[in-house]
């Protein structure tokens, strides 16, 4: 078989190549804002995704970190009590007003009260031995690099938490989370940062790191009827992560926000891609009308331009790929919040090569009235 | 031995409200091993009848009989199938592929006949020496010449050996030397293939190598004429206008 789809696309390189850039840039775009918003979501997930430890307790029906309440204090024991349970550590978590510079005001932050321990769990994908060490110190905290302008102030320098002096003795990279700046300090510290003198010695969550080699589920199956009894629930590190992630994506509208712009995006690239293609495929219509007269059904010429939309689709998607993972390299750099995620990845690429065959369908509409008679006048 | 009869066949196009009738009315019997060569003025209808005797345009009225089957009684793909197996275009636009070698172009056709490659390869070989463009067909259509190009197209319609050639205007963007070989080699098709050719012009040049000359005005068959040797007319075998 002569290969007339893929020798025209290729010797007209030119007609088709609008084509395949509007397949590539529809593809871009999906893939950014499905990175971005996994960028910014995976935030959400930071105080699970940065920290090490298997199961997380909590207060029942808690969604995400930044909803944690009080738990009753017997809770770690009874985390202790199961034989697989090697370690536990408390994890504060509470709100905080932060006032710096004079002309910067106040700042509404999140404080994480940690056990600086050097093999503590909370935030271990972040904070080293050495820099845990350092909020051993009273009244010393940490915050994310980036957030550093924002406070307006830079290591060394001090200012008051809930009306309380600290001092800022490191910066990290990796603690920014979604909604505000996370300030990270001491247990101990931050038991002097809670107003409710009742409530100063409970903290939002207890992690407990497992045995190697036991299984998780496992655990939180056993230790579930016990937490019911006893005021909190228990997790594991994955799950609390999934749910705090589903819960920025669904509970607050945002997912389906970007649902709906991904529709949007799927349907411009369409109507673009079926339009340029359409154009190209119109272009050559007196051949194919040449080819019909002579024998050649329209179900195989359609399958000509099918053809030609895949092969459009399939140099959309390796453009598409190079720019993204260019730009993703850019913004790596940028510190912008983007994070790729395998499958939702792959979902982009079939999205994208949905894109070019709905577009081929749409121009083979350029030959569904292909009268080769009209050759004749 | 009659291969394609018109049988009162009647068109009209309309445009807005205004009909206006091409054919009237016009019956015809071709031969095989006959090239025709249908003359007229434009507007006379020629064009309209060959695209009627090809199967390409459906009649308002009659009948169109191609080796004794009633064309316009089949479905498209019936009647595709016909002309994939049966019939050749040559027409005044070259319509080649530009992204293929002439050889390519010659076998594209082919391929939809389902045969092996090296078959459709040695059909296409054989087509272009036919025309005498064997040592070109590694070129594109842009690397050719106009007369080049048309004899493209007719060793692409004469490739698989139709039964039917029709030839719209062939020579009309052609010179006078690149006319004659195209008009040579469609009468070879109807001599050494023993085909059908019906050719429609207004270039009275070819009147020399015809066997049949019908001339058209307006919707009308005025005059048609046999012709025995390639040069003098012998016979005039009718001069009816069909009403």
């Amino acid at each position: 078989m002569v290969a007339l789809a893929r020798k025209t696309l290729i010797y007209e390189w030119r007609k088709f190549l609008p084509a395949a850039l509007a397949v590539a840039f529809s593809g871009l775009l999906l893939l950014m804002m499905t990175a971005l918003m996994f960028g910014i979501f995976s935030s959400a997930g930071v105080y699970v995704s940065r920290s090490g430890g298997d199961i997380w307790a909590g207060y029942p029906g808690t969604q995400t970190v930044e909803l944690g309440r009080p738990v009753p204090r017997d809770t770690e024991m009874w985390l202790r009590m199961d034989p697989a349970v090697v370690q536990v550590e408390p994890f504060q978590w509470l709100d905080g007003d932060w006032r710096g510079p004079a002309e910067r005001g106040s700042v509404s932050v999140f404080v994480s009260g940690i056990d600086p321990n050097p093999n503590g769990l909370m935030f271990s994908h972040v904070l080293g031995p050495a820099d845990r060490a350092r909020l051993d110190e009273p009244d010393a905290v940490i915050v994310d690099e980036a957030d550093l302008p924002k406070l307006g102030l830079d290591i060394g320098d001090t200012a008051f938490l809930n009306g309380h002096r600290v001092k800022i003795v490191a910066a990290a990279n990796g603690l920014r989370t979604l909604g505000g700046v996370n300030i990270v300090t001491s247990i101990a510290t931050a038991r002097t940062l809670v107003s409710d003198a009742a409530e100063r010695d409970k903290v939002a969550y207890y992690i407990a790191r497992l045995a190697p080699g036991a299984n998780p589920d496992a655990v939180r199956d056993r230790l579930a009827p016990i937490a019911a009894g006893h005021r909190f629930a228990v997790w594991t590190h994955d799950e609390f992560a999934y749910n705090a992630a589903t819960y920025w994506m669904f509970e607050t509208g945002a997912g389906l926000g970007f649902i709906f712009l991904s529709f949007v995006v799927f349907l411009v690239g369409v109507v673009i891609t079926s339009q340029t293609l359409f154009a190209a495929v119109a272009s050559s219509v007196r051949e194919y009308a040449m080819l019909n007269a002579l024998g050649a059904g329209i179900g195989a010429l359609r399958r000509v331009i099918l053809e030609q939309a895949f092969w459009v689709g399939t140099v959309g998607v390796i453009v598409g790929s190079v720019v993204s993972i260019s730009l993703a390299l850019l913004a790596h750099g940028q510190d912008v919040p983007i994070s790729f995620n395998y499958i939702a990845t792959i979902a982009c690429g079939a999205l994208v090569m949905a894109i070019a065959l709905i577009s081929g369908f749409l121009a083979v509409g350029a030959i569904n009235h292909l009268e080769p008679a009209n050759l004749l006048r | 031995m009659t291969a394609l009869v018109a049988d009162q066949i009647t068109k009209s196009y309309t445009s807005g409200r205004v009909e206006t009738p091409v054919l009237q009315g016009m019956s015809i019997a071709l031969d095989e091993r006959e090239l025709a060569l249908v003359l007229g003025p434009s507007g006379s209808g020629k064009s309209t009848l060959l695209a009627i005797l090809s199967g390409l345009l459906k009649p308002d009225t009659g009948n169109v009989s191609a080796l004794g089957e009633d064309l316009w009684k089949k479905s498209r793909a019936d009647l595709e199938k016909f002309r994939l197996e049966h019939t050749g275009f040559v027409f005044q636009g070259f319509n080649l592929f530009p992204a293929l070698t002439a050889l390519e172009q010659v076998m594209l056709p082919l391929d939809y006949l389902g045969l092996p490659k090296h078959a459709v390869r040695n059909m296409a070989l054989a087509s272009l020496e036919e025309v005498g463009l064997a040592s070109r067909a590694h070129l594109r259509p842009i690397e050719l010449s106009g007369g080049e190009k048309q004899r493209i197209a007719i060793a692409r319609a004469l490739a698989k050996k139709p039964q039917f050639l029709f030839a719209d205007e062939p020579t009309s963007a052609l010179d006078s030397v690149n006319g004659k070989n195209v008009i040579d080699a469609l009468h070879r098709v109807a001599r050494v293939y023993g085909a059908t050719v019906v050719c429609v012009s207004h270039d009275t040049r070819l009147a020399a190598d015809a066997d049949r000359i019908i001339h058209m005005t307006d919707g009308r068959i005025l005059s048609d004429v046999k012709q025995i040797s390639a040069s003098a007319p012998s016979r005039s075998i009718s001069a009816e206008a069909n009403p």
